[in-house]
């Protein structure tokens, strides 16, 4: 395709990555001379107006695109958390050094994103892949202290491992098919099915399930607490709807179901079994998200009629507890203990209450969002009767309980040894009090999140 | 919308009154004061209003006269889910249990200086999300509010307990938010099997013909989260901790009230929804609650902490109300009824004296209590009063509803009615004990000097009031709590017979 042949309908359709890469452009030209904070304010331009577009496409019929990409609803569902999520991380990327590249990166990591969500080929799913793990990466090593090396060394071994296997996978069935679009899957030969395992694998580091998720708790302690949110919400969005494409494919069973199944069971218990006694609050949020990740992957491997609906209001309702709580992690130095919450909601109220409100979100009690992303990922496990995956479910929030109440005890005790303040700038607070509205608001009212939630779906 | 309004009254006066001071200070406590005050004003008029129309104001089918009121309207139809609230009898009598001991405790609470508006808003917070079990009848909104109503006793109890108040409040917050899972599955496997449109409305659940074997999964899971509430052992072990290190006006809302919750659903739902389940499920309740009361009243008889033994006493008197509902005829479930109102009032009034004694010694150790009749007549009289509530004392309502349920026990089994019997028996021993430790002989190292003020009075003599009034005159909750029960009844006899 040449330029001439672009139409408008293309243009409208690539609409959400152009503005990506236009901001990313600008604000990495601007990045060496100008103010931080205009950097930071051109960057954020991107994936706010991304945000914008896609959901006012939402519900309008989808174009026709070429075949690396797709314009359907989860593309556009997809990309519009995928850009939210970004706009959020940039509000609190903090740095260690006054450094200009931490925007344009936070935005490159949307755009990889945004190209993921929409990807309908081998080639677009690697490249989204990459992207976002190398900005990622680059994004770890800012405050180049110990454990951000470290960090930022698993991301990049064990992603480079996750990457080998996609790549093997997918040649896999490009051997036996000889396609590489999503629909390649469709074979029920040999080497589609070895290829359909490899996948699997490659996703799962993505995702971090187990055993694939040991860099989830490093990164979330060891990068900017920005980036761990990325890779908490934006990442997990995406990769989740590929992996619903690829659902509906088919692939070839029963590897990838059962496969899938198993991986999501292990990642429940072990992530919650991981966080029960973790002292510091990030690498609690780390294996909660694993825990969070096999939540999701049981819902898409139970192949629930809902399943869809289900896994995207999941990492929807997910997506406002996570990022509050690493937004108040970030003004408390990046990675608060135990001891650093004491009493937090007295000292600082607005962080604490977020805090206080966040926790009850991600263990799912209700007046939270989170309450409904657990109520549709029960129904969908008891509607596609997948009673051992509801039991494992089941016991995964019973455990979870135990370390969010934990925290949340902590912040109302009663201390008298003088801590510091958290330091919050006030778009810190906006973003705080948005993200706490958020979860109140949709725990009472889900309408506005569930309408938007089924304009996505075919 | 006046039944809303019961439910968000108390809610917008917590939120409120968590703000009010920063505008005035010390304005949190009229704000919650008021908020309750309205919400009971609002009850009343629904009451009225029920009471005078009749059915007119029900439409539901079949049950003619039975609702008080009913209200009906959407909340998130995306999902299937409406906001159904029905007041009967058992509602509203167990409503303005709710409301009134939410008034005692702001009352009782009316001088705490540490971070008060925040208790304020927890103590209307209880009130609302009780309320909003009390009255919900699509059952996602009623596991909404099941599962709400641990957040602000957590609170009460994690700031304002005493000793190990954080572990204390994680282990009650996790045992019942553990058993509300089985109650959350149970819902929404009932939603997702919805014929037609998903629905969570109770009424169109109990018309629809479920599988028996169903109703017996369906209905455990529901039963799990009752009976960790009630608690029955063994699903107490949450209890003595919680109501020991609570502050006194979270221990009365315990006792009070979010017992009074376990006790309403199994009161409520299990008939209702599953009578073929319930008829398979009954006779291992019959025999929990039987073990129950034995047990927590001989646990009872070992305690040393006044606070702990009430709360051993708390197991007994529930296992009675568990019992009594299990046995499935009339006079066991009024019994069961009147209990669980009679121990709201003598419950809560023991936790409100021991309180006031531990305010003025700092212990609650019976070994060092004593001698309380020579200086502080007004505490002995009505500690004499609770006393022989709490060992059902002839008189007193507790005495009619263990009667009641003792009666119909015979109609079940003699075994039951005799182990009921029992308990009675070694009521008195632990009730004798914590009075005669506490009131008479010498004091021992702990003096209680100051006797019970008027604001700690004022509460004491609303409660024994209400224990002598059902106690001599229980026509009118009789008459309340009547069309529930015989609707319970009835269900149930329609499947065994």
């Amino acid at each position: 395709m040449t330029p001439a042949d672009l139409t408008a309908a293309d243009l409208t359709a690539l609409a959400p990555l152009i503005v990506l890469g236009v901001a990313i452009v600008v604000s990495m030209l601007l990045a060496p001379k100008a103010d931080a904070a205009l950097v930071r304010y051109v960057a954020a331009l991107g994936p706010f107006a991304a945000m914008g577009i896609a959901v006012m496409r939402l519900g309008t019929p989808s174009l026709p695109m070429p075949a690396l990409l797709v314009d359907d609803g989860f593309a556009r569902l997809g990309v519009a958390l995928v850009a939210a999520t970004g706009l959020a991380c940039l509000i609190f990327l903090r740095p260690a050094l006054p450094a200009r590249e931490g925007p344009p990166l936070m935005v490159l990591a949307t755009l990889g994103g945004a190209v993921l969500a929409m990807a309908n080929h081998a080639a677009t799913v690697f490249l989204g892949l990459e992207i976002i793990t190398l900005s990622l990466l680059a994004l770890t090593v800012l405050p180049r202290s110990n454990a951000s090396l470290e960090a930022a060394y698993k991301l990049l071994i064990l992603g480079a491992i996750g990457a080998a296997a996609l790549l093997l996978g997918f040649a896999l069935a490009y051997a036996e098919t000889g396609d590489l679009s999503l629909r390649a899957w469709s074979g029920s030969g040999m080497l589609v099915r070895l290829g359909a395992a490899l996948l699997l694998a490659g996703i799962a580091f993505k995702f971090s399930l187990v055993p694939f998720h040991m860099w989830t708790p490093d990164l979330f302690s060891g990068a900017p607490p920005a980036v761990a949110a990325f890779a908490g919400v934006a990442s997990k969005v995406a990769v989740a709807v590929v992996l619903i494409r690829l659902a509906a494919a088919p692939m070839p069973e029963p590897v990838w179901s059962t496969g899938l199944a198993a991986i999501g069971v292990a990642s429940i218990l072990l992530g919650n079994i991981q966080a029960l006694r973790q002292p510091s609050l990030v690498r609690m949020l780390g294996y909660s998200a694993v825990a969070h990740s096999g939540y999701v992957a049981v819902i898409l491997a139970s192949g629930a009629p809902l399943g869809a609906e289900a896994a995207l209001f999941y990492l929807a309702s997910y997506a406002p507890g996570l990022i509050a709580a690493f937004c108040v992690a970030a003004g408390m130095g990046g990675a608060p203990m135990l001891d650093d919450l004491r009493g937090l909601i007295w000292r600082s109220p607005i962080a604490g209450a977020a805090l206080a409100l966040a926790l009850l979100s991600l263990a799912g009690l209700p007046a939270s969002v989170g309450f409904l992303g657990k109520f549709y990922l029960f129904t969908a496990l008891i509607e596609a009767e997948a009673w051992a995956l509801l039991a494992a479910a089941a016991v995964g929030s019973a455990l979870g309980l135990y370390f969010y109440m934990v925290f949340m005890v902590t912040l109302f005790r009663r201390d008298d040894t003088p801590r510091p303040t958290p330091q919050f700038q006030t778009a810190d607070t906006i973003l705080l009090l948005t993200a706490s509205g958020m979860i109140a608001a949709l725990g009472v009212n889900p309408n506005p999140l569930v309408n938007l939630v089924r304009l996505a779906l075919p | 919308m006046t039944l809303g309004a019961i439910i968000l009254l108390p809610f917008f006066g917590g939120l409120v009154a968590l703000f009010a001071n920063l505008i005035w200070p010390r304005t949190d406590r009229w704000v919650a004061l008021a908020s309750l005050v309205l919400g009971m004003a609002a009850l009343i008029f629904v009451t009225a209003q029920g009471v005078l129309t009749g059915s007119s104001a029900a439409g539901i089918e079949g049950e003619a006269g039975r609702w008080l009121a009913l209200h009906r309207s959407d909340w998130a139809p995306a999902l299937g889910v409406q906001i159904l609230l029905a007041m009967d009898g058992l509602s509203g009598v167990l409503l303005f249990l709710s409301l009134g001991l939410g008034i005692l405790t702001v009352i009782l609470s009316w001088n705490e200086t540490e971070k008060s508006a925040l208790l304020m808003a927890a103590l209307c917070w209880t009130v609302a999300t009780s309320n909003g079990v009390f009255l919900a009848f699509d059952l996602l909104v009623f596991a909404f509010f099941w599962e709400l109503m641990m957040v602000p006793a957590f609170l009460m109890i994690a700031i304002w307990g005493h000793g190990t108040r954080e572990a204390t409040a994680i282990k009650f917050l996790i045992f019942n938010t553990i058993a509300g899972l089985g109650l959350l599955a149970a819902v929404f496997y009932l939603g997702s099997t919805s014929e037609g449109p998903v629905t969570f409305d109770a009424f169109v659940i109990a018309a629809r013909d479920i599988d028996p074997t169903v109703q017996v999964w369906v209905l455990a899971g529901f039963a799990l989260a009752f009976m960790v509430k009630l608690p029955v052992p063994p699903f107490h072990a949450w209890l003595p901790d919680a109501h020991t290190q609570a502050p006194t006006v979270g221990s009365i809302l315990l006792a009070g009230l979010l017992l009074k919750t376990g006790a309403y659903g199994l009161f409520r739902f299990p008939a209702m929804l599953f009578p073929d389940g319930f008829a398979v499920l009954a006779p291992y309740g019959l025999i929990l609650g039987a073990f129950g009361t034995i047990y927590g009243a001989l646990v009872a008889c070992g305690q040393t902490d006044a606070k702990r033994l009430v709360a051993y006493t708390s197991v007994a008197h529930m296992s009675v109300v568990l019992m009594g509902i299990c046995g499935g005829v009339h006079f066991s479930m009024m019994g069961a009824g009147i209990v669980m109102v009679a121990h709201a009032f003598s419950a809560s009034a023991l936790f409100l004296l021991i309180g006031a004694i531990y305010d003025r010694v700092g212990t609650r150790d019976i070994r060092q209590l004593g001698g309380l009749q020579r200086n502080a007549p007004r505490f002995a009289a009505t500690f004499a009063l609770f006393f022989s509530a709490t060992l059902a004392m002839p008189g007193t309502a507790n005495f009619l509803g263990e009667a009641l349920v003792i009666t119909g026990m015979f109609q079940v089994n003699w075994v039951y009615a005799s182990i009921t019997l029992i308990s009675l028996v070694i009521s008195v021993v632990y009730a004798t004990r914590l009075f005669q430790r506490v009131v008479f002989g010498a004091s021992r190292k702990a003096e209680v000097k100051q006797d019970l003020t008027w604001r700690e009075l004022g509460p004491i003599l609303v409660l024994g009031t209400g224990t002598l009034f059902f106690g001599l005159l229980p026509q009118g909750l009789m008459v309340a709590l009547d069309p529930a029960v015989n609707a319970a009844v009835g269900a149930i006899q329609a499947v065994t017979k």
